[in-house]
């Protein structure tokens, strides 16, 4: 016997603002502990909350972008709980009215996309961040307050490939509309993934555990297809599931029991009196709604369909935002989408590798790679020749300035080349014969004694056409 | 002396004076949690500036407000050792004015009670009979300003915490609409009733400190925005024409036949100059349910405001081998078991097996009340009423029958001005007794003109102004 | 219904972080009547169709705030209340998850 896999997955995500949600303290990575609060963060008695517009105009972006529909009046909700990293003994949160609602994300699946739809989106405050050493806790207030949106998705994902897909997509989607910087390893980004079995067919859901705070994409995938494993194994014995929150173990390649629930937890939300509804203005949403910017799939089907490109290409220069925008500046300068996208893709990654470079640092300067593009275009660098160019461009070199000193640049001008060619035809009479005779391999030999009569510099395809009408003159 | 008479004085006697006079009075009163010691520095400070609308002049405030570098207690004992690292938008606003910090005022623990008996410094005295009750929660306050300490003290109003203890106090109380002075800063009760609110002697400063406090404040997003007016300049005592409603489901149910004769004199004597006064009753069940409402409102959203005292971040810490333990540990001895017992009632009523029975019932019965109270204020400029069911009584004759229409109506109808926001005061009325009595007066959302312009005609009537209780150190 | 026995009053207590001695719940159980008995009061009034009332005024604002930094407290104050400080955090006993 076999089951169905039910997935469902939250995300929180922390918001790229310059302050907190609730107040004007700075957010910052990496700072020293402390140092990035103030007192409505450490909840000093007699601090109140002051909503940040910038978060709500990240989660209306991200909203829009999910599909949701957005509430155009914002309520704020408390969390009640006791724990040494939440400074207020409660979390403000949207419980009872989310910002968006009702979204969709399409993922691409083996059999073809599929919608995976959104419950909601709203926003809510992040804790402290703890350190656990042998003979205590260290706490740090400086993640307190940090915006978060959480996305709650239906529990329509079948497989660790779906659900991979899914925060893939989410990921990626974030970070292109500037929402978050969606760094898992560094908890900008954090996945909680229900899961459950039943058996094919049936309509109600089994025993659900949660797996928390998975920090990668392919622990998200690993941890489910081994939590599949074990409940599967369970069931199988005759043996019940138990509701329970489970942490996954990259040592063990396991996921491991925290804690049982009993019941759930009651965290008597109830509506957060110091915030009255605010009104979003309309133009104001609607405004940043139409401004949302190019989304991944939207850029992918402008690479497929304007610039002719490969889906795979499309899909590679997508899935890192910034070689997609180093990608479209080149397009700036250069109309050979096809010609950039393989220098991008092939090239720059190899050179950025070599110089251990990431791709936010990267030197090259997008017209630099155009103009070279250009010179290959223009037959005036051979393929070769533009190898070594592009290693310059690297250093920061303009290719024209490189060409120039290393005296590269190919003779295209055919006075200039007919000279040439007229001296080399007087000195192989020989030839002249051969190719009279019908011999076509004479003209190869021949545009090789011009490039060597040139130092290599006459463009090979000039030369080409240039020899094949001498030859029929004489 | 008004507020007026110690800016023609300079402010470091009288900062020299009102800390003297406050000190020497700490043992009968106990009104006073903590003492300024820079009060010659503050003198200095406000005799620089070269005007304020309280240039000069000692006040004190209530133990929840926040002061950056001064204890702030709020008279609990788990905020024994707190010392905010800011400043309540109000503190900024009094000193920017001109005012000197004196001394911040003992209080019902964490706003919690009326009676001001449940204070981690013990009861506040009554001026005018120290063997009485302050009233509560700001008590200190009241009992600072009726003594001539201060001749304005800063207090906060929950559920009468403000106007309760001025009518027990023989002092103006009042506090004015939700919203129209910011709350940042103030250790909370319950956010939704919670209100700023002061003490004088006279109706004339309360107009000046009411200018003073009153205005938008961005860090507190109930804050209004309001105009403020210039109360003290556009203060009328003209009562002829206004529309007074009395309300008599309070009348009815104050049993004290001395403060009903003196209430009907002073209604008497405004109606001769010309005020209409009638009659009203709202709903008895809605008067009925004013107490448990407030019971169940103001309790959840305490034990909710008061789960960040846990001794992690500030206030006493007491050990424990987990953190769940430090934090049992600090809250159980941090906090005294009236107000553990509320916290118990607040949380219970949280629960979401019992929220519609109870947290969201009570705001829908809010809403009745409130509505109740809007229909009324549509005829009339204010209601009004005896302050209180009787003269501050006794510490061990503070419990009564808590079922009984005396106790629900008479004692809890300022509630009214909570549950709607509605600006409302306390006037001194006369004596019982040798103790003195209040009314309160309630008006329209952001009428606190109209409040005082009345609260200023009845001052005149009772000639009550100003008064001092003689209190021998 | 509850029983409101000891056992419960002391889970409700605990829930919140603190304790109550046994004298405590005998008087939250007297409270509990007269709170009972207040509750019936407010179980009278019809509520039907009404929305519960969450704010005094119901005037939707507009403001929201900049996202500027505009306050932020040195480590030393954002520390100076801790019972307890460790290399600039503040130390508690160790969380057990």
């Amino acid at each position: 016997m076999s089951f169905e896999t039910v997935i469902g997955i939250e995300i929180h995500c922390e918001l790229k603002t310059k302050t907190k949600m609730f107040s004007s303290a700075p957010v910052a990575f990496g700072e020293a502990a402390n140092t990035c609060v103030n007192e409505v963060d450490l909840g000093h008695p007699g601090t109140l909350p002051a909503v940040n517009k910038k978060a709500i105009e990240l989660a209306i972006r991200a909203a829009t972008a999910l599909h949701c529909e957005i509430d155009p009046v914002v309520k704020f909700d408390r969390k009640n709980y006791y724990y040494s990293d939440l400074p207020k003994g409660f979390q403000i949160t949207q419980q009872f009215h989310p910002i968006g609602s009702g979204g969709f994300v399409e993922i691409d699946t083996d059999n073809g996309p599929k919608k995976i739809r959104v419950n909601r989106i709203h926003m809510e405050e992040d804790t402290a961040k703890q350190f656990h050493l042998s003979n205590g806790t260290m706490i740090d207030f400086n993640r307190a307050g940090t915006p978060l949106v959480e996305i709650v998705s239906e529990a329509d994902m079948r497989s660790g490939k779906e659900a991979a897909a899914y925060v893939e997509k989410l990921r990626t989607m974030l970070y292109y509309l500037g929402v978050s910087d969606v760094r898992m390893e560094e908890g900008s980004m954090r996945c909680d993934v229900n899961i459950s079995l039943r058996p094919y067919g049936y309509e109600s859901y089994g025993t659900k555990t949660e797996i928390k705070n998975l920090n990668s994409i392919s622990n998200v995938q690993k941890a489910i297809e081994f939590e599949m494993a074990r409940q599967s194994d369970l069931l199988l014995h005759g043996q019940t599931i138990t509701q329970e929150t489970r942490r996954y173990d990259e040592a063990s390649r396991g996921t491991i029991s925290m804690r049982k629930k009993e019941g759930d937890v009651d965290y008597k939300y109830f509506p957060e009196p110091n915030i009255f509804p605010i009104r979003l203005d309309d133009a104001w949403i609607k405004s940043i709604q139409e401004n949302l910017g190019e989304l991944p799939q939207q850029r992918k089907v402008r690479y497929i369909q304007q610039y002719g490109l490969m889906e795979r290409d499309a899909d590679v220069l997508v899935a890192v935002k910034e070689l997609s925008d180093f990608y479209d500046e080149v397009c700036k300068y250069c109309k050979e989408y096809k010609l950039i996208a393989n220098w991008t893709i092939t090239e720059l990654n190899a050179a950025l590798n070599k110089r251990n470079l990431t791709i936010q640092e990267n030197p090259c300067d997008p017209k630099y790679l155009g103009d070279m593009i250009n010179m290959i275009k223009k037959q005036e660098i051979s393929g070769k020749q533009a190898k070594i160019v592009f290693e310059e461009i690297m250093n920061g070199k303009d290719p024209q300035k490189v060409v120039e000193e290393k005296g590269m640049k190919q003779m295209s001008d055919s006075s200039a080349l007919l000279k040439i060619i007229n001296e080399v035809l007087n000195n192989n009479p020989q030839s002249i014969e051969d190719f009279k005779n019908g011999k076509d391999r004479a003209v190869g030999f021949l545009v090789g004694q011009v490039m060597k009569a040139s130092k290599g510099q006459a463009n090979p395809a000039l030369t080409n056409r240039l020899i094949q009408e001498e030859l029929k003159k004489r | 002396m008004r507020i007026t008479d110690y800016k023609k004085q300079k402010p470091a006697e009288n900062a020299k004076d009102a800390l003297a006079k406050a000190k020497a009075l700490q043992p009968v009163l106990n009104a006073v949690v903590t003492f300024y010691e820079d009060t010659k520095q503050q003198a200095d400070a406000a005799d620089a500036k070269a005007e304020g609308l309280l240039r000069g002049v000692p006040i004190a405030l209530k133990d929840n407000v926040s002061t950056k570098d001064v204890r702030t207690t709020a008279s609990s004992r788990i905020l024994d050792n707190y010392v905010p690292v800011y400043d309540a938008a109000i503190t900024e606003k009094l000193r920017d004015a001109g005012a000197i910090f004196i001394a911040k005022a003992s209080m019902d623990e964490l706003g919690m009670g009326g009676t001001n008996l449940n204070a981690y410094t013990g009861k506040v005295n009554n001026p005018w009979d120290v063997t009485r009750i302050s009233g509560g929660s700001s008590g200190g306050s009241a009992a600072l300003v009726a003594s001539g300490v201060v001749p304005m003290a800063i207090g906060t109003d929950t559920g009468d915490s403000v106007r309760k203890p001025a009518a027990y106090c023989g002092v103006i109380g009042m506090k004015p609409t939700y919203g129209r002075i910011s709350r940042y800063g103030i250790i909370p009760y319950a956010s939704s009733l919670d209100h700023v609110g002061f003490f004088t002697r006279c109706v004339e400063d309360a107009a000046v400190t009411l200018q003073v406090l009153a205005g938008r404040d961005d860090r507190d997003l109930t804050s209004s925005f309001e105009p403020v007016l210039d109360y003290s300049n556009h203060l009328d005592d003209r009562i002829e024409g206004k529309r007074i409603a009395i309300l008599d489901n309070v009348q009815n149910a104050v049993k004290d036949e001395e403060s009903l004769k003196q209430f009907d004199t002073l209604m008497k004597s405004l109606r001769a100059k010309g005020a209409v006064i009638e009659h009203i009753t709202l709903r008895n069940d809605l008067m009925q349910a004013l107490l448990p409402t407030y019971s169940i409102l103001a309790n959840a959203e305490a034990t909710a405001n008061h789960s960040n005292l846990d001794g992690i971040r500030f206030g006493m810490r007491e050990p424990g081998a987990s953190v769940e333990e430090v934090m049992i540990n600090s809250r159980t001895k941090g906090f005294s078991p009236a107000v553990r017992k509320r916290f118990v009632t607040g949380s219970y009523s949280l629960f979401v097996e019992n929220q519609d029975r109870l947290f969201r019932k009570a705001q829908k019965v809010r809403r009745l009340i409130v509505q109740e109270l809007e229909k009324a204020l549509q005829n009339y400029d204010a209601v009004i009423a005896c302050a209180a069911g009787s003269i501050a009584p006794h510490a061990e004759d503070t419990s009564e029958e808590k079922l009984s229409q005396t106790y629900l109506v008479a004692e809890n109808h300022m509630l009214l001005g909570n549950f709607s926001g509605y600006p409302s005061i306390t006037v001194p009325l006369g004596f019982v007794g040798g103790m003195p009595i209040g009314v309160s007066l309630t008006a329209k959302p952001f009428e606190e003109q109209q409040l005082l312009n009345i609260a200023a005609a009845i001052e005149k009537e009772t000639g009550l102004a100003d008064q001092t209780a003689e209190v021998k150190a | 219904m509850e029983t409101f026995d000891r056992a419960y009053f002391k889970k409700l207590a605990h829930q919140i972080m603190f304790d109550l001695s046994d004298q405590e719940i005998d008087e939250l159980q007297e409270e509990f009547k007269v709170l009972v008995s207040q509750m019936e009061l407010l179980e009278k009034i019809d509520t039907d169709g009404v929305e519960p009332m969450i704010y005094p005024f119901e005037a939707e604002t507009s403001y929201i705030r900049e996202d500027k930094v505009t306050h932020v407290l040195s480590a030393e104050a954002a520390l100076r209340n801790a019972a307890d400080v460790r290399e600039g955090h503040i130390l508690v006993p160790k969380v057990v998850k």
